[in-house]
Order: C-alpha cells, then structure tokens, then sequence
C-alpha cells in the first residue's frame, strides 16, 4: 500500500469515526435495540464505489476497531463486526451486479444484511430465540436509513468525488 | 450510457423484491397476536427462564429486581396486565425506554444485561410452567 493510498484510507477512517461519534450522541430514536441511523455506512458505501471492497473493508475495520476502544461496551464492538461485514459482503456483491450504478438500492441492501448480522449475533448472545419478533421492525427501519444513507453517499458521489479526483487517482 | 452498463431491469428486480419484503414485514406486524387478555411474562436471562409470571393473577403493582454477571441489574415493575423495566445500570437504557410492554408483540430485551423479556399468550403455556 502506498503512503497516498494509506493516508487517504486514514483519512476516510477519521471521517467514518467522527459520523459514527456525532451519531452515538443522538439519543436513540425508536425504543427498539439495534435501530439506528448508520451514517458511518456512507463512507464505507462511498470508499466502496470509488476505490475497492478491500479499501473499504480496511476503513471498516478500522473505524470499529477504534471505537471499540475509543466508545466501546465491549460486546458492542462483535454486533458491529457482524453487522459490518456482512454489510460490507452484500453491498459489493450488489455492486457487482448492478455494475456501480443505483448505490441507495445496494445501501438498502447493506442495511438489511447489517441487522440480521446484529439480530443473529444478538440471538447467540441473550441465548434467546425470541429476538427474532424484532425482526420486521429492523428490516423496515433499515430500508429507511439504507435509502438515506445511500442518497447520502450518492450526493457524496456526485458533488465532492469531482474535487477529490486527483486523490483516487492509483 | 448505454443497457449493458446501467442494469435497469435487475434494478428494478431487486426493488420488487424490497417492497414485497416490506409489504411481508408490514403484513407480519399486522397478523402477530395483538393485545391478549391473558398474558405471561417469561424472564430469561442468559437464555434460561427466570421467572414465568401471569399477568392477569397480579393484583398490586410490585418491583424486583434481576441481578446477572458482571453487575448487570435490572430493576422490573410488574402490573396487572403489563410488566416493564424501571431501572437499569446498562449504559444505553433502551429497555427502560421502551416501557411497559402488554402483548406479545414486541420483547423487552437488555442486550448488554442479556435480559429478555417475552410475553406469551397463556393459551400456549401449560400450567406448571407459570409461578401464582
């Protein structure tokens, strides 16, 4: 990895990390566990589109990892890897097939991968089957946040990606 | 741009897909069990049942208080018909702010106290499985 290409990572970490720090400060908008806006997807969705799945898995990584340590409740941190990657896993392979084009339907996608990653690991961890009651609710909420999100990142791609070209450029 | 490179169709496929999911989403909250006369609440921590408790039997309101590993607490309070978390020492509090719960619809859960809380209705639990 070059030192460009290693600080421009480092730079789209620091900027996940502080969306993610701003967004753990908005009290929770609905009652149920594991709804959330997920802003941070936006950088992941954005790295993904304009670099490569593995860019963006390093900055996701990187971004859970430090608030893990930064913000982290401990088990929090395996709800986020697993939400994460399979985000992350889903998102690309929708990138694939929809040749990088329609990023709100591949960000809705991620966001639906996202919660059953959590539900599943929620499961394992409370031993319970009844977290699955939640859900219908998580899949809808996520619809919600997957579509802003990628709007999100589809904004991001098309008003700021043409000043930061040169930075892409490998 | 020209149709092999904007895929429209598969787009469209998958955005079917989406609102048929939605739609299965919406229709499952419909049909779930609404409100139950005769309910009880099952408290499982750690995946093994606490306490199993009729909430239509309740005659006064009370409050116990669940303890797990590492210090985790949760303090419940238990009307007739409804049961609720109160207080927590979890750091989010989510299962405090989604108050009292009267059907089955939707768990309470404590993800970092590993607390569920699940109502079912009484026609589906046999009676040694329920504490008077």
């Amino acid at each position: 990895m070059s030192a460009k290409k290693l600080t421009l990572l480092a730079l789209y970490t620091t900027l996940a990390l502080s969306i993610y720090a701003v967004e753990s400060a908005i009290p929770p908008l609905v009652p149920i566990p594991g709804i959330k806006l997920g802003f941070a997807n936006i950088v992941t969705l954005f790295v993904l589109s304009r670099h490569s799945a593995r860019d963006a898995l390093w900055v996701l990584l990187a971004r859970i990892l430090l608030a893990g340590f930064l913000f982290g409740q401990g088990i929090s941190m395996l709800y986020s890897l697993a939400g994460g990657i399979l985000c992350l896993v889903i998102m690309s392979g929708m990138q694939a097939l929809l040749r990088k084009h329609f990023l709100p339907l591949t960000s809705i996608f991620g966001a639906l991968a996202h919660n059953i990653g959590q539900l599943l690991v929620a499961g394992l961890v409370l031993k319970s089957f009844y977290v699955i009651s939640y859900l219908p609710y998580l899949m809808l909420s996520a619809m919600v946040t997957g579509l802003f999100t990628g709007l999100c990142a589809l904004m991001v791609n098309r008003f700021i990606s043409p000043h930061i070209k040169h930075l892409s450029s490998e | 741009m020209n149709n092999s490179s904007f895929p429209k169709k598969t787009a469209l496929a998958l955005t079917g897909l989406l609102l048929l999911l939605a739609a299965g989403c919406i229709l499952w909250l419909i049909l779930a069990k609404g409100p139950s006369d005769h309910c009880i609440a099952q408290i499982y921590q750690d995946g093994v049942l606490l306490e199993s408790i009729d909430l239509s039997r309740v005659e006064a309101p009370y409050e116990f208080t669940v303890s797990g590993k590492g210090g985790a607490s949760n303090t419940l309070r238990v009307t007739k018909d409804s049961i609720g978390i109160i207080s927590a020492n979890c750091p989010d509090r989510i299962c405090v702010h989604q108050g009292f719960i009267r059907t089955p619809l939707l768990p309470i859960t404590c993800l970092p106290n590993h607390l569920v809380i699940q109502l079912v209705p009484r026609d589906t639990v046999g009676p040694d499985a329920t504490t008077y």
